[in-house]
């Protein structure tokens, strides 16, 4: 077999049979044809085939997001969480100019929202314009259900449950982020060691996490920071502006009382002038002694996503454009106390299913949702720093929950397509250890 | 064994005549088929071996060769110029008596239709399968694959019925009975990788990633079978009553498969030829639930395996293979049989 292979390269690459060519460009595109048919290590060959474009493959036509403003005094704190969804669903419909009609189901993540919100956003996705036999339905796997909810509708896409679907999330940090949204603990479940952990607060347990692991404060601002300055210049170079879907929305000024109607096009959580310097001057917010601070946790935020997603032959018969393609997926749980490595356990498994090595990755979009625990995840992994969240991250335009799965998706399709790079990874950490 | 040197030529296609016990036609190229010429060779197999009956030379590299179904002296080939040229092997001259120039691309197989004998098939890296008669310029009909189509073939039970493996891992089926439509005739369009049907419920079940095809064939016998292969190295079998997933697996080859081929004999064997330079043959446990298996493996080649076609003709169990190694080999399938 080895033989095999030498004598083919020696005759592939022969000078002979390049010197006599008459038109080089066939002949080299002869030889890599046949090269190919070779293939080389199965890794390689699995890198190539996940690049290969199959008509059956789960494709995004189009990603969007609103912009993502601060909780509580951003643009959208008087816009519900419904509606946020229902005018992203309404800018997808106009972007992609695809045919409601066609859309069988609409999941959405959320975490927030109480009964999840099932109702609410089934009244959007009417209010949006979608029929009555478009299907929806809300999720939530805490921070990634946005992400969940992609993938939710790509797995029907491609067991035949469904051909185009919507994966979307939202949430209105705003109005209901507090601590009305966990019941209170059961004996049953307060007496259970591991339970119990489920609802210890995630800034607690990422301090906690910090200090076991050792993640320093400097090394934290330094990657916050380092998200702030990338999100910034980001957002100077406009490189925002293709997956910004502006909305517009009322808003009351809380200085005047006045009430306004604003369109909104930017993310208000980005901002010049922060360095490691100003962010080590922040008092920690969960420990005296603590590393965790304002400035190097994701902003609490309001904002939705949504995700177009169907098959390819689909795409080609309706003439969408393809970003891209979604290749795998993977879920793992990890202790609830540590719940930060949960990218790091979640990576590789993903990787595995799609047969390529870490290297093979050209952008990881990997959710800021501490400093910390993205610094350490980064890290253990191996992976270079200039090929994670490439435009900054939640640390510089903010987490809102349920959303930010579907935001990273999108934000992830924008960036390889805008730099022509193929393979992409997005992913989270999960409250409760995911 | 027999064999048969294309001196300065690699082989990539050989066929058996349909109406002479003892003719092969060979497709072969100069340099491998990258740059340079082709060359068409008529072999007649004699008491002294294998004497070259006629040999054509072409402008381009020789991908593929079938043998008309309607007239005896008739040979078609596949070019890497995109061309289709006829030769009439009881004429005197060293050209074709006809040119079919339409795909844009090298034109990787061609096949000529078995029940209505009328038409012929051709598949071309341009995306398209054509469909021609051989007394008309233009061709009848264009059916888009929208990727490098490596193999096309007629189904020999149903007439108007022929398929495509391209390089987008799928098999796709074409009726022409069908009404004109937006689909072209699409019939059927069968993910190659998918998972195997018969794989049990609750079991885990092994993923295969998408990977080109470059070969397939219908049996000859069970009339919605097909067998197809390519670059995963796996020969897998098909029924398209049941088009979710591959029936059987047939896995040993250690590189890509170039061409498969069923008997004409029995319902239930196969040869392949590959890039791994050994031609084997396979049954697939037929109808009734046999055990799918290698029975044996020819390994005189010392090239890449390119081509390989069974005899029609006398005792079961002749076939030619030709190959890199500039080689054609007339051999008996049995003798190269596990026992």
């Amino acid at each position: 077999m080895a033989q095999g292979k030498r004598a083919v390269q020696e005759r592939l690459y022969s000078p002979r049979a390049l010197l006599t060519c008459p038109a080089p460009n066939k002949a080299q595109e002869r030889l890599s044809q046949v090269s190919s048919h070779l293939g080389g290590s199965p890794e390689s060959d699995s890198k190539s085939s996940i690049l290969n474009k199959s008509p059956d493959d789960v494709v995004v036509t189009c990603a969007l997001r609103t912009p993502f403003t601060k909780g509580g005094k951003g643009l959208f704190k008087d816009t519900a969480a419904a509606d946020l969804l229902a005018l992203t669903l309404k800018n997808l419909l106009e972007r992609s100019r695809i045919d409601p009609n066609l859309v069988e189901d609409i999941a959405t993540g959320c975490v927030l929202a109480p009964g999840g919100g099932a109702t609410e956003y089934r009244a959007a996705a009417l209010a949006a314009g979608f029929p009555v036999t478009t299907a929806v339905k809300s999720l939530n796997r805490q921070c990634s259900s946005g992400l969940q909810a992609c993938v939710d509708i790509a797995n029907a896409i491609k067991a035949g449950m469904i051909d185009i679907g919507i994966g979307s999330g939202v949430e209105s940090m705003s109005s209901q982020y507090g601590p009305g949204a966990v019941t209170e603990f059961s004996d049953l479940l307060e007496n259970h060691l591991e339970a119990a952990n489920c609802k210890v607060p995630m800034g607690v347990l990422s301090e906690q996490m910090a200090k076991d692991r050792h993640i320093s404060r400097a090394d934290q601002d330094a990657f916050a920071a380092s998200s702030y300055q990338k999100a910034l210049k980001a957002q100077q170079a406009g490189l925002f502006d293709e997956e910004i879907a502006p909305v517009t929305v009322q808003y009351t000024d809380p200085k005047t009382g006045e009430d306004k109607t604003v369109t909104v096009s930017k993310d208000d959580g980005v901002r010049p002038g922060i360095t490691a310097e100003s962010l080590g001057k922040i008092r920690a917010a969960f420990a005296k002694d603590g590393s965790i601070h304002a400035g190097n946790a994701s902003q609490v935020s309001d904002g939705a996503a949504a995700v177009l997603l169907m098959k390819r032959s689909t795409a080609e018969r309706l003439g969408q454009p393809v970003l891209g393609k979604f290749v795998a997926a993977s879920v793992v749980g990890v202790p609830p106390l540590l719940m930060g490595i949960g990218p790091w356990k979640a990576i590789p498994v993903a990787l595995g299913k799609a047969g390529v090595s870490k290297d093979d990755v050209d952008i990881y979009e990997i959710n800021e949702a501490f400093a910390s625990q993205a610094v350490w995840c980064v890290k253990e992994l191996g992976l270079p720093l200039e090929k994670v969240n490439p435009k900054g991250g939640a640390i510089a335009f903010g987490h809102p929950l349920g959303c930010t799965g579907a935001r990273q998706v999108s934000t992830l399709f924008t960036e390889l397509k805008r730099t022509g790079k193929k393979i992409g990874v997005t992913s989270m950490c999960v409250g409760t250890g995911m | 064994m027999l064999e048969f040197r294309t001196r300065g030529y690699q082989g990539y296609a050989v066929k058996y005549s349909p109406f002479f016990d003892n003719r092969i036609a060979v497709a072969a190229s100069a340099n491998y088929g990258l740059v340079g010429n082709g060359r068409l060779y008529i072999l007649e197999l004699t008491p002294q071996g294998i004497q070259a009956l006629k040999s054509y030379p072409t402008q381009d590299a020789l991908y593929d060769v079938t043998h008309s179904e309607a007239h005896s002296f008739h040979v078609l080939t596949s070019s890497g110029d995109g061309s289709l040229r006829l030769y009439d092997s009881s004429l005197a001259p060293e050209f074709p008596i006809a040119t079919f120039q339409e795909h844009s691309r090298e034109a990787f197989s061609c096949s000529w239709n078995l029940t209505s004998k009328a038409t012929f098939a051709s598949s071309s890296w341009d995306g398209s399968v054509k469909i021609w008669n051989p007394e008309r310029q233009q061709s009848l009909l264009t059916l888009p694959t929208h990727s490098c189509t490596y193999s096309t073939q007629w189904n020999p039970h149903t007439d108007g019925m022929l398929s495509a493996v391209c390089s987008d891992s799928h098999l796709r089926v074409w009726d022409l009975r069908t009404p004109a439509s937006a689909s072209n005739h699409l019939t059927m369009q069968i993910p190659i990788h998918s998972a195997p049907f018969s794989g049990g419920v609750g079991k885990l079940q092994p993923t295969f990633p998408p990977s080109e095809a470059l070969t397939h064939d219908w049996n000859k016998y069970r009339s919605t079978i097909v067998a197809t292969a390519g670059v995963d190295r796996i020969i897998r079998t098909f029924d398209i009553r049941q088009p979710k997933g591959p029936l059987q697996m047939l896995q040993g080859h250690g590189y890509a498969v170039r061409k498969v081929a069923w008997s004409p004999h029995l319902p239930d064997l196969l040869l392949s030829a590959s890039y791994d330079m050994t031609c084997r043959v396979w049954t697939d446990g037929g109808d009734h639930g046999g055990q799918a298996r290698e029975l044996g493996s020819m390994g005189r080649h010392t090239e890449f395996a390119t081509g390989v076609d069974w005899c029609l003709f006398g005792s079961e169990g002749w076939a030619a293979s030709c190959g890199w190694d500039e080689r054609v080999c007339v051999w008996d399938v049995r003798s190269f049989m596990h026992q």
